[in-house]
């Protein structure tokens, strides 16, 4: 599945800049160091953190897009640090094991 | 069997969770950084010989080695602290010119750093430096962009750099995270 048609299919909200991307996985969890060490290249990154060390990660290992799970929000500062370095980050209501659980039902793993 | 014709392909490995530590000693105002393998992180006051140490800060993070998935020649990253991603903070820093340089062309700068003081502590050699460059970039699957490593020593005042570090913030925090 792509970027844009995930965005759509789940109504996540785009906050910032998105480049299309196609999903290579998903990736479940709160700790960069875990994710800098165990997740796969453009994987989907689901996640509460929102600090901006979550690009550096992000840019580092090439993931296909960060979701911030539990509505959260974003600093600004997180945002513009992405768009500079073309991460995408999207937002979602829901607490990361629903959103998890609909994206294995569509298939996406 | 390590073969010297090989074109390493690397692998992560020896993942160790760990606390990187930052003391300073008010007698002596040095400022030190060093991993910590216990399950809490040591934050007590204690003296050793001249130097009475405070704990400044801790952060999560992970210790690692990288082998070569082939031959299995394994380079150990201990003198590795950590990686930060270059933001472009000083006009004049080394770094800096090198991200301007390179981000027309979708490479990103990450500087890979040891331990303080920076003067006293064994710092990454070239080798390791370049095997860890290597190993972002066999990660990556993407064709577009790529990761550059370099050292350190190019940064004149690491105090002064306002660069992302890539560590655990607040992940110890006794309070939930604020919305």
């Amino acid at each position: 599945m792509k970027l844009k048609e995930l965005i759509d299919k789940f109504e996540l909200k785009a906050l910032t800049n998105i480049e299309d991307t196609h999903i290579k996985g998903v990736y479940l969890s709160d700790m960069l160091s875990d994710v800098m060490s165990r997740a796969e290249s453009g994987s989907l990154w689901m996640t509460i953190q929102t600090h901006k060390n979550i690009v550096s990660v992000a840019n580092l290992i090439d993931l296909s897009a960060i979701i911030i799970t539990n509505g959260k929000n974003v600093p600004d500062g997180t945002i513009e640090l992405a768009n500079r370095f073309y991460v995408n980050i999207l937002s979602s209501p829901l607490p990361t094991y629903e959103l998890a659980i609909k994206l294995v039902e569509a298939g996406v793993k | 069997m390590q073969d010297e014709s090989c074109k390493h392909l690397w692998k992560i490995t020896n993942i160790k969770p760990c606390f990187i530590i930052n003391e300073f000693c008010y007698k002596c105002k040095k400022n030190t950084t060093y991993f910590s393998l216990e399950e809490r992180p040591p934050i007590e006051r204690y003296q050793e010989g001249e130097h009475f140490w405070n704990t400044l800060g801790y952060d999560q993070s992970i210790r690692f080695d990288l082998q070569c998935k082939k031959c299995g020649k394994l380079v150990k990253m201990e003198e590795l602290a950590g990686l930060m991603m270059c933001t472009g903070c000083e006009d004049n820093c080394k770094v800096y010119s090198l991200m301007k340089e390179l981000e027309k062309e979708r490479t990103w700068v990450y500087v890979a750093f040891g331990f303080l003081p920076f003067d006293e502590t064994k710092q990454l050699d070239k080798e390791q430096i370049s095997v860890l460059e290597d190993y972002f970039n066999q990660r990556r699957k993407s064709s577009t962009s790529k990761i550059k490593i370099v050292s350190g020593d190019l940064i004149e005042n690491f105090s002064l750099c306002y660069g992302n570090i890539i560590k655990d913030v607040d992940m110890l925090s006794s309070k939930p995270p604020e919305n």
